[in-house]
């Protein structure tokens, strides 16, 4: 039993609970509870992560259920910088839940890939592994705060649209300001799946000589990172909804190319 | 020691009454010292707006009823108003009542418009007023002091004053809501109509960097341009100068559409795409609808913004709804700090102890004394209660002291002497 990812994940739960309180409730006591365990939570989420690491000696990214830990703790990072550099409550309301469930998924998932980690950490591109999963990691919670930024949008763009406000309307970042977070959140995210899939050529070529597989995973990758280059590419005349609906749509192929094609096998099924 | 308030307000009275009522800051300070007589009302204030007049009073009696009588014959005196001219008006709040309606008046919860901010200053002057005039003591101190917490606490975790309840602020509100800011933003505003000049000094206001103006009748354009320093602009330039505004608002009397889709698309295009928001208060419409349909521009007419208006009253109301919860709970726990301002049952709880303890040791050595006559067993009763009130005194004295004083120390320091609950 993983205690101090135990304790991580009571401490995300509360934050996340507190986080949709101080959402519904405009509470700023509530908020700071929030904020607080979050914060520990992190503390403790990174005191899990590096006991891993030099209990197992090696970098422990690698399986199912080291993936999505990481991934939350790499949203929890996401969260922190948007929060520092917006000012913004609302992505917490809706990111904070989810690091809670990925670090219980985390928690579910059993563990068969530590025999293998070894393998594939092998040879002279041993140091080139860690780097590649943690920047396609890293991508992936930038392009998750892209979704998020984009839901933001489009849902109020239709209440504007439509001249009906909810109650969510008004606890919500402008238009303007979710526009930025998604389109900056959007070049970071692209920048670290270009350099991910960089690392993962270079890795591959230096264990099989290919650098390309034609696994699905790599496919679906490509094709994530062509979308996110038109997107980039048609910035301006896309500004606004399309953009929105491109940085939703993105995220379901990142999300695909995540989950969807470990079930279609391939090089890249390890776990 | 009991809290008191009297008055009437929007609801309870006409402006006719309410008007004959008021007080202006120097009245308050003037009358107030005429009110508080040191016996039966011992502090007072005065809330004067133009939709209230309330007294608010503590009294060193136990009944409300007195100090009720004596407020409002004191608002008849002072007033120079016949008391049957607005006694039917007055509603009389006492202790907790009282302390509720305080707090739901600084918190604007008995506001005509819910969540307007004025009535706040409003009581932060009554009270100033009071201080200046020197009735206001211990118990209005902790009262208004709380009564401005709760409405901080309100304001800050309410949506009750969040959303604009008129055309102008909702076109404000809309604004940020696109633009985040509005600073640096430009305004465009068409034709010459008051509304429009309205929005157009809200939206200055409220950060709008640039105001160009444009009208049919250049003459308009340049008057109205120098009142609200924005920039006059011809009117044959319209297409050309769409694509610079953020913000336009359109107020013509023109029957047919000024902006049209095609014009629209030209200015989306120059601008980049970035959004715009048109705000039409003209009847017939000025903007074509179809403006709205295209993507990052946003239309609202007159409809629009009155349906926004009424949704953020409806909004309010809700709020409210929380805001009453937030009062209650203040309320119970300023009932709570008053029972330790309320030096009574201490005095009472001390006497009883020690008679308690008198009684006690009579009882153990009575046998002792033997058979006695009735005059003598009064004789030794009084001999003890008069040995223990002679006690008690000086201590009372000293806490009565301690209290006026507002030595809370001490006060503790004997109540745990005397192992008195608080």
């Amino acid at each position: 039993m993983n205690y101090l990812l135990l304790a991580a994940l009571a401490a995300y739960v509360n934050a996340a609970v507190h986080a949709i309180l101080a959402f519904a409730y405009k509470r700023r006591s509530v908020e700071r509870v929030a904020m607080v365990s979050l914060g520990v939570g992190f503390a403790l989420h990174t005191a899990a992560f590096l006991r891993d690491w030099i209990q197992d000696g090696r970098y422990p990214l690698f399986g199912l259920r080291e993936t999505l830990s990481f991934l939350a703790w790499t949203l929890v990072v996401a969260y922190g910088l948007a929060h520092f550099r917006y000012q913004i409550k609302a992505l917490g309301t809706f990111l904070i839940p989810l690091v809670a469930f990925l670090v219980t998924a985390a928690m579910l998932v059993r563990t068969t890939a530590d025999a293998r980690a070894g393998t594939v950490a092998e040879g002279a591109a041993g140091w080139v592994f860690p780097i590649h999963t943690t920047l396609l990691i890293f991508s992936y919670a930038a392009f998750f705060v892209v979704f998020a930024a984009s839901a933001m949008y489009l849902w109020q763009e239709r209440e504007l649209k439509l001249k009906t406000f909810s109650a969510l309307f008004h606890r919500l970042p402008s238009l303007t300001t979710v526009d930025d977070i998604g389109s900056t959140a959007a070049g970071i995210g692209f920048t670290l799946l270009s350099l991910g899939i960089v690392t993962g050529a270079i890795l591959s070529s230096q264990q099989t000589g290919r650098i390309w597989h034609n696994d699905p995973k790599e496919v679906f990758a490509l094709i994530t990172w062509l979308l996110y280059l038109t997107m980039i590419h048609y910035r301006i005349q896309w500004r606004g909804r399309k953009s929105a609906l491109v940085g939703v749509a993105g995220f379901g192929l990142v999300l695909f190319t995540f989950l969807g094609t470990r079930l279609m096998g391939g090089y890249h099924v390890f776990g | 020691m009991s809290i008191i308030l009297v008055g009437l307000n929007h609801k309870t009275a006409p402006v006719e009454v309410r008007e004959r009522l008021a007080f202006t800051d120097e009245a308050c300070a003037e009358t107030l010292q005429s009110l508080v007589d040191g016996e039966l009302i011992s502090e007072g204030l005065i809330v004067s707006t133009c939709n209230r007049v309330e007294v608010l009073a503590a009294t060193r009696g136990v009944s409300g009823d007195e100090g009720t009588a004596r407020i409002s014959s004191f608002l008849s005196e002072t007033r120079r108003v016949p008391h049957q001219f607005f006694g039917e008006h007055l509603y009389t709040h006492a202790d907790e009542e009282a302390v509720r309606h305080v707090f739901r008046v600084a918190s604007s919860l008995d506001s005509m418009v819910v969540g307007e901010p004025q009535v706040l200053g409003q009581v932060r002057r009554a009270y100033s007023n009071a201080v200046t005039a020197g009735t206001a003591g211990r118990v209005l101190h902790r009262l208004v002091h709380h009564a401005l917490h709760v409405a901080k606490r309100v304001r800050a975790e309410t949506g009750i004053a969040a959303s604009a309840v008129s055309i102008s602020f909702t076109a404000v509100e809309l604004g940020r809501k696109i633009f985040g800011t509005l600073k640096g933003t430009t305004v465009l505003v068409i034709g010459a109509g008051e509304m429009a000049e309205l929005a157009a000094q809200h939206l200055a206001g409220a950060g709008a960097s640039r105001i160009l103006v444009t009208n049919r009748t250049t003459e308009t354009a340049e008057q109205l341009a120098r009142k609200i320093k924005g920039t006059a602009l011809d009117f044959s330039s319209l297409p050309a100068h769409l694509a610079e505004a953020d913000i336009v608002i359109c107020s013509t009397a023109a029957d047919e559409y000024v902006v049209t889709p095609e014009m629209a698309r030209e200015a989306l295009a120059a601008r980049q795409r970035r959004p715009a928001f048109f705000i039409d208060i003209s009847v017939p419409r000025n903007v074509d609808p179809a403006v709205g349909e295209l993507d990052n521009l946003f239309v609202f007419d007159v409809d629009d913004l009155e349906a926004v208006v009424a949704s953020n009253i409806r909004e309010r109301e809700r709020e409210a709804e929380r805001a009453e919860l937030i009062v209650e709970s203040e309320v119970m726990q300023f009932q709570q700090a008053l029972r330790s301002l309320d030096l009574g049952p201490t005095v009472a709880a001390l006497r009883q102890k020690l008679e308690e303890i008198a009684r006690a040791e009579l009882k153990r050595q009575r046998t002792r004394l033997g058979e006695l006559t009735p005059e003598q067993e009064r004789a030794v009763e009084a001999l003890l209660m008069s040995t223990v009130n002679k006690i008690s005194h000086p201590i009372i004295s000293r806490l009565r002291r301690s209290h006026d004083t507002g030595e809370e120390e001490d006060l503790k320091a004997w109540r745990n002497t005397f192992g008195l609950e608080e």
